[in-house]
């Protein structure tokens, strides 16, 4: 399979973390030793509109840096969408968007795409928890995220 | 109800950039209804006293004219508002016509002189006056007895001592708000017609990669959100890197850059700048389309977009907020256009290089602009759309360098776009627009998100500053004559000394230095403005011209470097482009050497160096005013001259009330001069209604006013706390200037990150990781730029 695809269901409120390949991996791997990859990320809200969700990302491995978050699949969510700056500059990855319009996306969607760079050869060890997700009237929805690697969608 | 719960939603659960583009999303929505309601307007006993006392002066006015002729009236009028002035000295003999600004004991008023008014310079009588008319209507208003009735109730008739002449040296005070309309140039004349170039592989020359800028402005108040759209493409047979150089207002907190690759939108990060740079480098090597934004200067910078594969497109999306300048009813929006060629002195290598198209490299300077030969062009054209709410009502809009259409949809509100004939970028846009009312008004902006709130005040001068002369003046008249002034610039810059020297008054001493590669003067000492002395000055400008380098740091030092008068107070003004690339070496002098000195730096010509000049003004603690080559000098110099004839309210104090008020900027409070406010902004705690008290002194007596605050009906603008933030970076990049401290950069940098802002230490860097490229990284191609309209090629590019 030529794209090796990790998926995780998160509940709300839950951070599950997803084992990856667990190779030997530098600590402090040579900074030229990096190389690029996507996560793209998804939410599932079921029968609910998906207005809004926010997401916080980590590697308990600490290999990655975030250089870019790109716009989800529906229309909803085409702007790429924000991260928190002053999150990031601790060194957590926290990514949000919304849409007040009364066309959004049900069932299982793309919402964004994380550019990562990502130091030496190991694999992340990636936790991805859903901080909220909510529909048109602001009221907070069940929802579930989860994550593919791999190419362009 | 929608959006209120989004809002709360935001509020709890969303970092503040992601408030800040909610926000953002509404703002054409939900924030102009509320700005009427948002200026606070403080109006005091004192003012409904002139009001009536207008009302009277009027009656009494038109009654006395009743039944004589204009020109009987005009003399009646001349020896009330002129007795006593020395009017006779302010005209030369040779002249067929001339005017002049009087100061009289009711105000002001502009003499005009005809051809058989004689010589009058030293002791011959006075001219004839053909017409004098009253230029301060506020002044006219007053009765007769104004001054008594003023004298007694203020107390305030006697002449201003020089110590309250004093600006400070955090805000940047821009005087003047010409109203020249431009008008459409043909696009066929020379200097049209798409550049080519040739890759070294390539048989054919094709355009170069930067097709577009698209300019969409949004100004809500005295706010601006810009967004800046700059399409790359690929002409090409083999991959290509495109750099491009290019400025931005030195105010804008730059927080939003956007990759766009077909459909796709890709978010930039801010991070370190090193850091940034290799991520780039990294992802430049393996193949990935990446883009990178560097700061160069506060208003110069670098854009970057690796691997872009032939016959594809990728647009870089720029978003800032900016302030707007406001001087006496007018606001003024710029967006530049072109970098200026910047000279550096040699030795330097951290400057910015001005060479010819595809000489990369022989200027030595660690940036560099490549500029297009005279008449050709390189393809790249621009579109520019801004839509205003002022809050009320517009009265006057103009373009001073570029062509425009504008619609009304409201009187508060217009679209104003560039002219396609007017197409080409290659000089400042500049817009200002005139708003109703009177200025006895502080306009509060707040934002709240979980940092706390922020807060942006524009704090407006007393009226009754403008019925108060000024003391003696030392004045330094200081030209470039360097080769980028050659030409329009000189010319125009020549003309705006000679009308001000003929300005000065009895008491005033002056002195004329010029500099290019090197200083001279007109003598050893500032002489007393005589006839005399004033006829040599002309003579001493008129024979100067502009060529060589621009070692300013002669011209400061020249200016500044000598015995202060104790009796005066000590102007100097520089009438420059500012194409230097060491401005960090001439802020530092200007901070050691500027002792009792006020600098007032005139901006001459069509792309100035605008970070350069408002810097210099704000450590000079003076202003800045800006001559574009199509302007009248007398649009330039008669109000800057206003403003030097009036006090200043000083010693400015601030009574929050019951607002706690954090990081205010600037931290010293400028002092407030007629018709120019000062933007102060900072955090603050507290969701209760207050009154802020604003102290100060005019004349050494004590004066206040206040400025009721309502909370909840002041105007909100997610672009404030990056107001704020950059606000800080400035102010400690300011001091890093002339203060070597280690601690400095971190400080900056802290603040860049956490707001998502661009400064020196920081850059945005965004990667398409999803997709990689095959082959090399290709071949760099800079984009090469016209020098600025009225800019000559040949004495300011290296070839």
């Amino acid at each position: 399979m030529k794209k090796l695809i990790a998926i995780v269901l998160i509940s709300v409120s839950m951070v599950v973390s997803v084992g990856a390949q667990q190779g030997d991996w530098d600590p402090e791997p040579d900074v030229e030793n990096v190389r690029f990859e996507p996560l793209h990320i998804y939410v599932d809200s079921g029968d609910s509109s998906l207005a809004a969700y926010q997401f916080e990302l980590k590697d308990s491995a600490g290999l990655i840096e975030i250089v870019g978050v790109e716009s989800g699949e529906h229309a909803a969510f085409s702007e790429a969408p924000y991260y928190d700056s002053a999150a990031l500059a601790n060194n957590r990855i926290i990514i949000a968007a919304f849409n007040t319009t009364d066309e959004l996306p049900t069932g299982r969607t793309r919402v964004a795409t994380v550019h990562l760079q990502i130091k030496g050869d190991a694999e992340p060890d990636y936790e991805l928890e859903l901080t909220i997700a909510a529909n048109a009237d602001g009221d907070e929805i069940a929802a579930e995220i989860s994550f593919e690697k791999g190419e362009q969608k | 109800m929608k959006k209120k719960i989004f809002i709360t939603l935001a509020l709890l659960t969303i970092a503040a950039t992601i408030i800040a583009g909610y926000f953002a999303g509404c703002s054409s929505r939900d924030t102009s209804a509320s700005k009427a309601q948002s200026v606070q307007v403080a109006e005091s006993e004192h003012k409904k006293d002139e009001l009536r006392y207008a009302s009277e002066a009027n009656v009494a006015f038109e009654e006395r004219n009743k039944g004589i002729s204009q020109e009987r009236a005009n003399i009646l009028t001349r020896r009330e508002w002129t007795n006593g002035s020395p009017w006779s000295t302010l005209f030369s003999d040779n002249e067929t016509e001339a005017s002049a600004d009087i100061h009289g004991p009711k105000g002001k008023a502009s003499i005009e002189a005809g051809p058989s008014h004689g010589p009058v310079l030293g002791t011959a009588p006075a001219p004839t006056i053909t017409n004098c008319v009253v230029t301060d209507p506020k002044a006219l208003h007053y009765p007769a007895n104004w001054k008594e009735i003023h004298t007694k109730r203020k107390g305030r008739s006697k002449p201003v001592p020089v110590d309250l002449f004093t600006v400070s040296a955090d805000e940047v005070w821009v005087i003047v708000k010409p109203k020249a309309q431009a008008v459409a140039v043909d696009e066929e004349s020379p200097g049209s017609g798409a550049m080519l170039a040739k890759l070294p592989d390539e048989e054919e020359e094709i355009p170069l990669p930067l097709k577009h800028t698209d300019v969409k402005g949004q100004i809500s108040g005295y706010i601006a959100t810009v967004e800046v759209t700059q399409q790359f493409h690929n002409p090409y047979d083999e991959k290509i890197e495109a750099v491009y150089v290019f400025p931005l207002p030195q105010n804008a907190a730059i927080n939003e850059f956007i990759m766009i690759i077909g459909e796709r939108k890709i978010r930039g990060i801010i991070r370190e700048r090193k850091e940034a740079e290799r991520i780039y480098a990294q992802a430049k090597s393996q193949g990935h389309v990446a883009s990178l934004l560097t700061q160069e200067r506060p208003n110069i910078f670098t854009q970057k977009v690796a691997n872009i594969e032939p016959g594809k497109e990728i647009d870089v999306n720029i978003k800032y907020f900016n302030t707007l300048a406001y001087v006496d009813g007018w606001y003024e929006f710029v967006f530049p256009m072109v970098v200026g060629p910047r000279y550096n002195p040699p030795g330097s290598t951290d400057g910015v290089g001005a060479v010819a198209h595809g000489k990369g490299g022989i200027s030595g300077q660690k940036t560099e602009v490549q500029y297009l030969k005279p008449g050709e062009r390189s393809g790249h054209d621009i579109s520019l759309a801004v839509d205003i709410d002022a809050g009320v009502a517009i009265e006057e809009l103009v373009s001073t360098n570029h062509a425009i259409t504008n619609s009304t949809e409201a009187a508060e509100k217009r679209t104003v776009k560039l002219s396609s004939l007017d197409s080409i970028p290659n000089k400042d846009f500049v817009l200002r627009f005139k708003v109703a009312g009177k200025t006895l008004k502080s306009a509060l902006v707040t934002h709240r998100d979980e940092r706390g709130g922020f807060f942006t005040l524009m704090l407006y001068p007393p009226e009754d500053l403008k019925y108060l002369k000024r003391a003696p003046m030392e004045m330094i008249f200081v030209l470039d004559c360097s080769g980028s002034m050659s030409g329009k610039p000189i010319a125009k810059a020549k003309d705006a000394i000679t009308r001000a020297l003929k300005k000065l008054e009895p008491g005033d001493t002056f002195q004329i230095i010029r500099f290019s590669s090197n200083a001279s003067q007109l003598g050893p000492d500032p002489v007393p403005a005589t006839p005399a002395n004033i006829r040599k000055g002309l003579e001493f400008v008129k024979s100067l011209h502009g060529s060589g380098g621009t070692k300013m740091i002669e011209g400061i030092k020249a200016a500044l470097d000598f015995e202060h008068d104790p009796d005066r107070f000590r102007l100097v003004s520089f009438m420059t482009d500012g194409f230097i690339g060491n401005e960090s070496q001439i802020l530092a002098a200007v901070h050691e050497r500027l002792g009792e000195s006020r600098i007032f730096s005139f901006g001459v010509g069509s792309s100035t160096n605008r970070y350069l000049l408002d810097r210099m003004a704000k450590l000079g603690k003076g202003a800045v005013a800006y001559m574009g080559l199509d302007d009248s000098v007398a649009q330039v110099v008669d109000p800057f001259y206003d403003r030097i004839s009036h006090p200043a309210l000083a010693d400015i104090s601030i009574d929050w009330g019951g607002l706690e008020v954090t990081g205010v900027y600037p931290s010293r409070i400028p002092d407030l001069f007629e018709g120019r406010p000062v933007i102060i902004t900072g955090k603050f705690a507290g969701t209760s209604d207050t009154t802020i008290y604003v102290s100060g002194k005019i004349a050494g007596e004590a004066q206040d006013f206040a400025i009721p605050v309502n909370l909840g009906e002041a105007e909100a603008h997610p672009g404030i706390a990056c107001v704020w933030a950059r606000k800080r970076i400035e102010t400690l990049a300011n001091r890093a200037t002339y203060n070597a401290s280690p601690d400095l950069p971190g400080e900056i940098k802290q603040v860049a990150l956490e707001y998502s802002l661009m400064s020196a230490y920081t850059a945005f860097v965004a990667v398409d990781s999803a997709t990689k490229t095959t082959g090399d990284s290709g071949v760099t191609v800079n984009v090469p730029v016209p020098v600025p309209d009225g800019v000559r090629y040949e004495t300011t590019v290296q070839n």
